[in-house]
């Protein structure tokens, strides 16, 4: 008896793993994890269109978007930030064209916990902090606490945008927590009164307060006409320019219709164009 | 004398051991507690009618027409809301009145475009409906009453004229006059102050009731209902009720919370009584209903699991289970036959006892990295398959890290079993392989099961050895096993550290972590009382 | 259902009744063969495990090897700089060590001496009744999975860290040596307790005859002879808290720093396990970067292996003196 149950599920799970084998459409997406909700949010507005349609958003940083797209294990890479030389050679050679479709712009604040008096931060005083050179909020104006200083993960395309406006390649202090993706920032500043943090603007919230970088808040308007100095296009890159009327070019360029829009600026990104 | 110091020695040594043994339960309901009493208010709960709006818009589940009944039930509860907001808006809300605007300018031009004129009638109509629209956008962004009357009066101006009959300008003429009428009233000082306050109440009460009707739905679900669940409907009305602000009270010093009567901000006027209204109407607006979600556990989410439940975690981590088990069940129960009753201890033999020892001792996120490297990067290619991680290359990963612990309880299971029931087969002159088939084995069985049940706790547990090979944490049902999926595990981590919408969700982020942990546990326990009873059938009489 | 069938075979049915006595030439050379075949393919099937064992050291030698070719490996065990992206890539693995041991060795302080009481109370004070009640909750530890353990850790544990200690961050080497303490818990108490009940009976009855009392017997006697498998118990349990993944990437922190002063654990640190856990996701396959975390994971590989002959060793000297003794 007992083996007739070992035996049944053997057999069922060998059914069901030969009826799974069948593969269908499907549209890969892979890349920055800033970018990552919006993709997310395209692809939910994208399904109901294409309900038999499926697309996997798989987050996992700008380098691997990257990587995936020139060894073509994607259709889509989500980038943070342009590609590389390196990267775009690589990709030539393999017989990749990437093209790069500029979906929304991006910010990237700095945020403290809302019980920070400190309201205004200098380029220079924040590469000090990242540095180790400034330990505690007193030497800012702010309360007698030690800063606890949160930083992205040193492969993400947010440290990489950080860390060419703000640090210009000076490494950082080795007390500095790295964390592995936006909210996970957020969720450090908000719960902890010392912290500081960078996240792109969509982060931004009540929750955390945001800082003025050089006496400049940012915000939709100042990033869009470049006063705020942390900001960075954001890009889907293709291979190739997408075929007219494919799935790629339909999701690619999704951005442009007044739904896409409402959906970059419901995540608290900066759309591109102004309908 | 030493006597006694001595036996109070021990009596304390006493204690503290039972203390000790107090102190690892007391732990172990400290960590499933919370764990598991939040967990089930993902299941349990008061839901709202925003609750089964949601239910029936996204999965059509529920009773149409009783729904229907109710949403024209609590309409004019809301309506009433809605309309003095509206009242109290018009006029001084010049960010959606310059939206507006723009909206109609677009249009006009639009209609225009259709009509039948001349290239140079179609140029001037253009250009004096921009003229039109930015003087009232210049008439919006000013603060001096003078200005507006001059721009507002301006655009009345046209307000007969041929031109724009039948165009949707005719609207324009009608926000001019409202607006002239409402800065004629408001007490100018205070209209940004309000408009402030106005927008950041309508947001909270969509957050709390949904999008008014008639109006555009959002695009994306979480922002199409209200709040679905009575108990963040309080929490909403809390922070409606109270304005939360962080305020100095001396220069350098942290700032600290206080929290001030939003009706004050609006003292005066007729928003003021709304507050209670809302505060006394709430159910009424919500209709709270105490509800069984059982679907928790086979429903799809939307992102973040901001609605919706853990279906396909629990299908992927499933899938993963059973095919990790399809490879290694026979692979451990042959090992250990080998092992107890092929051989003797033999060199050969004790390298393969200490190669199954050092895997048992590999830690988890090494097998991820041999995963990585060898199943999906190597293998997946060599047999001609791309190399991505997938639910194959995860349940191969997985079957490896679980292969000691098969091997281990099998091979216990097997020496269990009395030599005499052996030897009393051999003796008939069974052959040793029917005597293993059908004596040795059926025998074991009971032990082999609870090995095969603790590896499947294991791997349904796993998280560090499928973050490279196959896990995700947002996508679809996976459809073929070339396809990464969800799992319990990967989504509890991602919850909990990797998704801010999560975070707004609390309930699901203790759900899905409870859902694990009581499937582990449940396993676990049932491996336990299968041993027992075995233990008392070999060895009970 | 099993003893029916065993009573099948038992009791003399058709087959074997007409079952010849004797073999014929043909009979045998098949046996013989299907024996031998048998065997060898058994044989080739349980060689998987040893297999698996050298796929993964292959495997995760030949990621790294190229890494280490580049690179110096005695930069890599002593700098304490990881800035794995930085234009000029540094890869000091010293302060991921350091992270490692320091939590281990923090849990260690924290499990050992409560898994040693509780497998004492186990084997020698209380009785078998209770025994049955407190090992299955003790299982029930081991079982819970570790990402549940890390969710507690960084949503219940850190907050109230914050809160009620007064830490500047909650997640920091404290919280994950707390949990990974309990993780190891069961490990040392299963291991330590089989040790202390396999000391015979009757050093016990010596030591009261002579007028020990129960606290003297077991710390003088006792575990003094149980020493071996109380060691091999802490090697095990240490195993499993250098070797755990996820707690310690949930909720150390990760900032790749030694802690100064030493003995401080409110500060943030990160091991080698969450360095590969952390940064594997992001970073581009085959890059210098990816081929550092695979060194990581040899070097956590092969200090994991090591543990466990050691621990094996200890084992084996344990179970030769419960058999002398016996």
């Amino acid at each position: 008896m007992k083996k007739l149950i070992v035996c049944g599920l053997i057999m069922l799970s060998l059914v069901s793993v030969t009826k799974l084998i069948a593969a269908d459409k499907a549209l890969q997406i892979e890349g920055s994890t800033t970018v990552g909700p919006i993709a997310d949010a395209f692809t939910e507005a994208f399904n109901k269109t294409y309900p038999d349609i499926k697309i996997t958003v798989t987050k996992n940083g700008s380098g691997n978007g990257a990587a995936a797209l020139i060894d073509k294990r994607c259709d889509i890479a989500m980038m943070s930030r342009f590609m590389k030389l390196e990267e775009f050679t690589a990709a030539v050679d393999k017989g990749v064209m990437p093209v790069a479709h500029t979906i929304a712009l991006d910010g990237v604040c700095m945020i403290v916990h809302p019980s920070n008096p400190v309201t205004d931060l200098s380029t220079q005083q924040i590469h000090d902090i990242y540095i180790g050179k400034i330990k505690n909020w007193k030497e800012l104006g702010g309360p007698d606490m030690p800063i606890v200083v949160v930083s992205r993960d040193t492969s993400s395309g947010t440290y990489e945008t950080f860390d060419h406006f703000i640090m210009k390649k000076v490494k950082m202090d080795a007390g500095v927590e790295y964390v592995s993706s936006n909210p996970q920032v957020h969720a450090r500043v908000k719960t902890t009164p010392g912290a500081i943090g960078y996240v792109g603007i969509g982060f931004l919230d009540a929750e955390v307060k945001g800082l003025k970088v050089n006496g400049i808040m940012p915000s939709k308007e100042t990033i869009t006409n470049g006063t705020y100095s942390l900001s960075r296009p954001l890009f889907l890159f293709t291979n190739g320019f997408p075929e007219l009327g494919s799935l790629s070019y339909n999701f690619c360029t999704f951005y442009l219709s007044e739904k896409g829009q409402e959906i970059i600026n419901a995540k608290g990104f900066v759309p591109v164009t102004h309908y | 004398m030493k006597i006694i110091i001595r036996c109070i020695l021990d009596k304390i040594f006493t204690a503290i051991t039972w203390l000790t043994v107090f102190v690892i339960v007391i732990l172990l309901l400290l960590i499933l507690g919370p764990i598991l009493s939040r967990g089930t208010n993902a299941v349990v709960f008061r839901d709202t009618i925003e609750f089964r709006k949601m239910q029936m818009a996204l999965l059509n589940r529920g009773n149409e027409t009783n729904l229907t009944a109710e949403i024209s039930e609590i309409a004019p509860v809301r309506q009433k809301v809605y309309d003095t907001i509206n009242k109290f808006k018009s006029g001084i809300d010049t960010d959606a009145l310059t939206e507006q605007v723009r909206k109609i300018y677009r249009d006009c031009g639009q209609e225009l475009s259709y009509k039948k004129l001349t290239p140079q009638q179609y140029t001037e109509t253009r250009s004096l409906l921009k003229d039109i629209r930015d003087r009232l956008q210049t008439a919006f962004a000013s603060t001096d009453k003078v200005q507006i009357a001059k721009c507002t009066s301006f655009v009345m101006g046209y307000a007969d004229d041929e031109r724009f009959k039948g165009t949707s300008a005719g609207d324009f003429f009608r926000i001019a006059a409202d607006f002239q009428k409402a800065v004629e009233k408001i007490d100018f000082a205070k209209h940004l102050q309000y408009v402030q306050a106005v927008g950041e109440m309508e947001d909270l009460l969509t957050q709390l009731l949904g999008p008014r009707p008639g109006e555009a739905l959002p695009a994306t679900a979480m922002n199409q209902f209200g709040a679905t669940r009575w108990d963040l409907a309080e929490k909403l009305m809390d922070n409606l009720l109270w304005k939360e602000q962080w305020v100095s009270q001396k220069s350098g010093k942290s700032l600290v919370k206080i929290r001030t009567e939003r009706a004050k901000e609006f003292a005066g006027t007729e928003i003021e009584p709304l507050f209670g209204y809302i505060k006394d109407n709430l159910e009424k607006m919500l209709k709270p209903q105490w509800r069984f979600y059982w679907q928790y556990f086979i429903d799809d989410s939307t992102p973040g699991h901001y609605f919706g439940g853990i279906g396909p975690e629990i299908l992927g981590t499933l899938l993963l289970t059973l095919l990790s088990m399809v490879f290694v069940i026979p692979l451990g129960i042959i090992s250990a036959a080998y092992l107890t009753e092929c051989t003797t201890d033999n060199f050969v033999v004790k390298i393969i006892r200490m190669c199954i020892n050092s895997l048992a001792g590999v830690p988890s996120i090494i097998f991820g990295l041999f995963g990585l490297a060898f199943f999906v990067l190597f293998l997946l290619p060599f047999l001609g398959f791309s190399s991505k991680p997938c639910i194959l290359t995860a349940s191969l990963t997985l079957s490896i890290l679980t292969l000691p612990v098969m091997i281990r309880s099998s091979e216990e299971a097997i020496k269990a079993v009395p030599l005499t029931y052996k030897e009393a087969s051999l003796a008939l002159g069974a052959s040793n392989f029917k005597t293993f088939m059908s004596v040795t084995l059926p025998a074991a069985m009971p032990g082999i099961l609870t090995g095969v049940i603790l590896s499947i706790s294991r791997v349904a547990g796993e998280t560090a050895p499928i973050l490279f090979t196959g896990a995700v944490a947002l996508g679809p049902v996976p459809s073929s096993i070339f396809h990464s999926t969800r799992t319990l595990s990967y989504g509890s981590y991602d919850m909990a550290v990797g998704d801010r919408l999560a975070a707004m969700v609390p309930h699901n982020q203790y759900g899905m972590v409870a859902t694990l942990v009581i499937l582990v546990l449940c396993l676990n326990t049932s491996a336990i009382i299968l041993r027992s009873r075995l233990f008392k059938k070999l060895h009970g009489h | 259902m099993n003893d029916s069938q065993i009573n099948q075979v038992l009791s003399p049915t058709a087959d074997v009744k007409h079952q010849p006595l004797v073999l014929s030439y043909g009979q045998g050379l098949g046996n013989f063969l299907s024996l031998y075949v048998g065997r060898t393919i058994l044989f080739l099937i349980t060689c998987t495990s040893v297999l698996s064992v050298l796929l993964i050291f292959f495997f995760i030698i030949r990621e790294s090897l190229p890494f280490l070719q580049k690179f110096n490996l005695t930069e890599f065990l002593t700098n304490t700089g990881w800035y794995p992206q930085a234009e000029k890539p540094q890869f000091g693995a010293l302060a991921l060590i350091v992270g490692s041991f320091y939590v281990t060795a923090a849990a260690l302080l924290f499990a050992v001496p409560t898994g040693i009481l509780a497998a004492v109370f186990l084997s020698d004070i209380v009785s078998f009744k209770i025994q049955t009640f407190v090992k299955p909750v003790i299982e029930l530890l081991a079982a819970i999975p570790s990402v549940a353990y890390g969710f507690f850790a960084i949503m219940v544990l850190a907050p109230w860290m914050q809160r009620k200690l007064g830490f500047t961050t909650g997640v920091n080497a404290l919280n994950a040596s707390f949990v990974l303490a309990v993780m190891a818990l069961p490990t040392i108490v299963s291991v330590a307790q089989d040790s202390i009940s396999a000391v015979g009976r009757e050093l016990r009855e010596a030591s009261y005859g002579l007028g020990a009392t129960r606290m003297e017997t077991v710390f003088k006697v006792v575990i003094p002879a149980a020493h071996s498998g109380i060691i091999a118990a802490i090697i095990l349990g240490m195993m499993r808290a250098i070797g755990e993944t996820m707690v310690v990437w949930m909720a150390s922190g990760n900032a790749s720093q030694i802690p100064h002063p030493w003995w401080d654990l409110s500060q943030s640190i990160r091991t080698m396990t969450a360095t590969i856990a952390g940064d594997m996701g992001e970073t581009a396959k085959g890059s210098d970067h990816y081929r550092s975390l695979f060194t990581i994971g040899l070097l956590l590989l092969i200090m994991t292996l090591c543990l466990n002959l050691l621990s094996e060793y200890f084992l084996t000297q344990a179970a030769k003196k419960s058999g002398i003794r016996k």
